[in-house]
């Protein structure tokens, strides 16, 4: 069943008297526990559409359909609360808040999440994601301590710990060796799965996308091909 | 969660420069208020410790209470028409105690007032600091203008005037040291500038004070150095938070785009101002207060509790007015922007 639906998205932007559009009149459907990876050249315009499907920036024009209602014309305040309660969120690099220990960086999720849950109950669902992404030994580590592989296993913790609706991932394996971003994949396939999330991915690695269910592959910001 | 307070723990040296900082400038601004308020008691401690009112003076004496002259029908006139209403004079001049050392004092004689010490013919009431110089009760003290001998009939606390320990002596031995008729001055308890005296000029308490030169240009450079400070650490905690600020734009631009709202970075930024100045602010008070104690005798340094309070709320609000205006970038910084900028 599509969850997001993405009707007719333009990006357009203006640089002194010339405009430039990025995104062309996309369309796109994402499925309920299912993998869509987006791939293509830089400049395609793959980073872009996923920024505006998460909400992080404004479409010139078209509709980002999530769960039957516009994004588009939501105020920011009701985009922020879809994002933190709705949304996950796994960069190229892990961006963990260099002050909070793993236990709290998830803890601080629930929180943003608005999650009902108790303190302790909060404290047991950490355990439980953290022992999913086998990271529940360095549970009290601050993340200057971890590695690469083990800061991104953090920020997909933390990206799922409030079971989000969608997983937006861009270019998560870009900055880790072959064999951790195999694992990284194989940890995002599992959870999609498993929570059954909705997962848009952005990258550029072809050996990623054996892990996924359907890939579009974009240029010149349109939509090439859309592979299932 | 409490995120600001995780990030001081985390962060310890950068949040102790920060409130060392805050600690230096806040008592050095206590300990420049204590000497202002110290050299402002010291100089005029006998007009502060009046109860509010109105002093009145010879309009063609130009605001200097040294040239005015009250002629004795207007001031019977008033102090009839207000049964507290005291005339008085007050002049610099000097005694010899019995060893024939000099000492400059404030002479001030006054007619019948529960605000002021009224002393008999030859008598002489000493501020206590002369206590303190050797001088006691019933020993005597002359003046070279005065035929007589003045016999100390007892001590005053907290009495000076322009520096100097206030004598107090009997209208008559005044008019003898200073070959005068008139009192200078009338003072109204609770009298307000509305009630205005044909020839005579009124001051309220604070403009009096403002008359004596000394006084004002001593109190407007100590005033000017006391919130030059405040702006100055003001300026220290825009600049302070400012930095800090710079360097985790990235860091909010992600927490903005999981979701965190602006108004929580807001509130991370004021707790950890709050927490830091307060520490601070609690370090330097103590300290400032125990400078009060162990303050040497003859060091002008009066630093009450309400100044204290008074100056520390003040720290608080530009503290916050700081932090706040360098806070304004987060609300500008797009969570998009941080993501692509890489690390954090």
């Amino acid at each position: 069943m599509a969850i997001f639906k993405i009707d007719e998205v333009r990006k357009t932007f203006t640089n002194g008297e010339v405009k430039e559009e990025i995104l062309k009149g996309i369309n796109l459907s994402l499925r309920e526990g299912e993998i869509t990876a987006l791939v293509g050249a830089s400049g395609s315009g793959k980073s872009t559409l996923l920024t505006i499907a998460a909400g992080l920036q404004p479409a010139s024009d078209g509709q980002v359909i999530f769960e039957g209602t516009n994004m588009i014309n939501m105020s920011p305040e009701q985009v922020r609360k879809i994002r933190a309660s709705k949304f996950g969120f796994v960069f190229q690099f892990a961006h963990l808040v260099p002050f909070l220990t793993v236990e709290e960086q998830l803890m601080l999720m629930l929180d943003v999440s608005d999650s009902k849950l108790k303190k302790q109950e909060q404290k047991k669902e950490v355990d439980k994601i953290l022992k999913l992404v086998e990271m529940d030994h360095r549970k009290n580590a601050y993340p200057s301590s971890l590695s690469g592989g083990e800061k991104q296993r953090v920020a997909i913790a933390r990206a799922i710990i409030h079971k989000p609706k969608v997983l937006f991932a861009d270019e998560p394996t870009a900055s880790l060796d072959s064999k951790r971003s195999k694992d990284v994949m194989m940890l995002i396939r599992n959870l999609t799965k498993t929570l059954n999330i909705t997962t848009l991915m952005v990258t550029h690695d072809e050996e990623m996308l054996s892990y996924v269910d359907s890939i579009v592959k974009m240029s010149d910001g349109q939509v090439l091909q859309n592979v299932v | 969660m409490n995120i600001a307070w995780k990030e001081i723990k985390k962060n310890k040296v950068r949040f102790s420069i920060l409130g060392s900082i805050v600690f230096l400038v806040s008592l050095l601004t206590f300990i420049i208020s204590g000497l202002a308020n110290g050299l402002s008691q010291d100089n005029a401690a006998l007009i502060k410790d009046l109860p509010n009112g109105q002093f009145y003076m010879n309009k063609d004496a130009d605001e200097n209470y040294n040239l005015s002259r009250i002629d004795s029908s207007t001031q019977d006139k008033m102090l009839n028409k207000q049964n507290d209403a005291v005339a008085l004079s007050i002049q610099m001049g000097f005694l010899n105690d019995e060893a024939g050392k000099q000492q400059s004092v404030a002479f001030v004689t006054s007619t019948d007032s529960k605000l002021f010490q009224n002393v008999k013919k030859g008598e002489i009431v000493l501020d206590r600091s002369m206590e303190k110089d050797g001088i006691k009760i019933g020993d005597t003290l002359t003046n070279n203008q005065y035929s007589g001998k003045f016999i100390v009939k007892g001590f005053v606390d907290q009495k000076k005037y322009s520096h100097a320990p206030v004598a107090y002596i009997s209208m008559e031995d005044y008019k003898e040291i200073y070959r005068v008729d008139e009192m200078q001055m009338i003072f109204v308890p609770g009298g307000d500038s509305t009630q205005a005296v044909a020839g005579l000029q009124s001051f309220s308490n604070k403009e009096f004070l403002n008359t004596i030169s000394s006084y004002k240009a001593e109190q407007m450079s100590l005033n000017m150095i006391v919130w030059f400070l405040v702006v100055i650490s003001g300026m220290l905690f825009a600049i302070f938070f400012y930095m800090m600020n710079v360097q985790k734009i990235g860091l909010y631009g992600i927490l903005k785009a999981i979701g965190v709202k602006t108004s929580a970075l807001f509130k991370m930024m004021w707790t950890q101002m709050v927490f830091i100045t307060v520490i601070a602010l609690v370090l330097s008070v103590t300290l400032s207060q125990v400078f009060n104690m162990i303050a040497p005798e003859g060091m002008p340094f009066s630093l009450t509790p309400e100044t204290t309070v008074q100056l520390s709320i003040v720290f608080l609000i530009i503290g916050f007015i700081g932090a706040t205006l360098s806070g304004l970038q987060i609300k500008k910084v797009e969570p998009l922007q941080a993501i692509q900028q890489g690390e954090v």
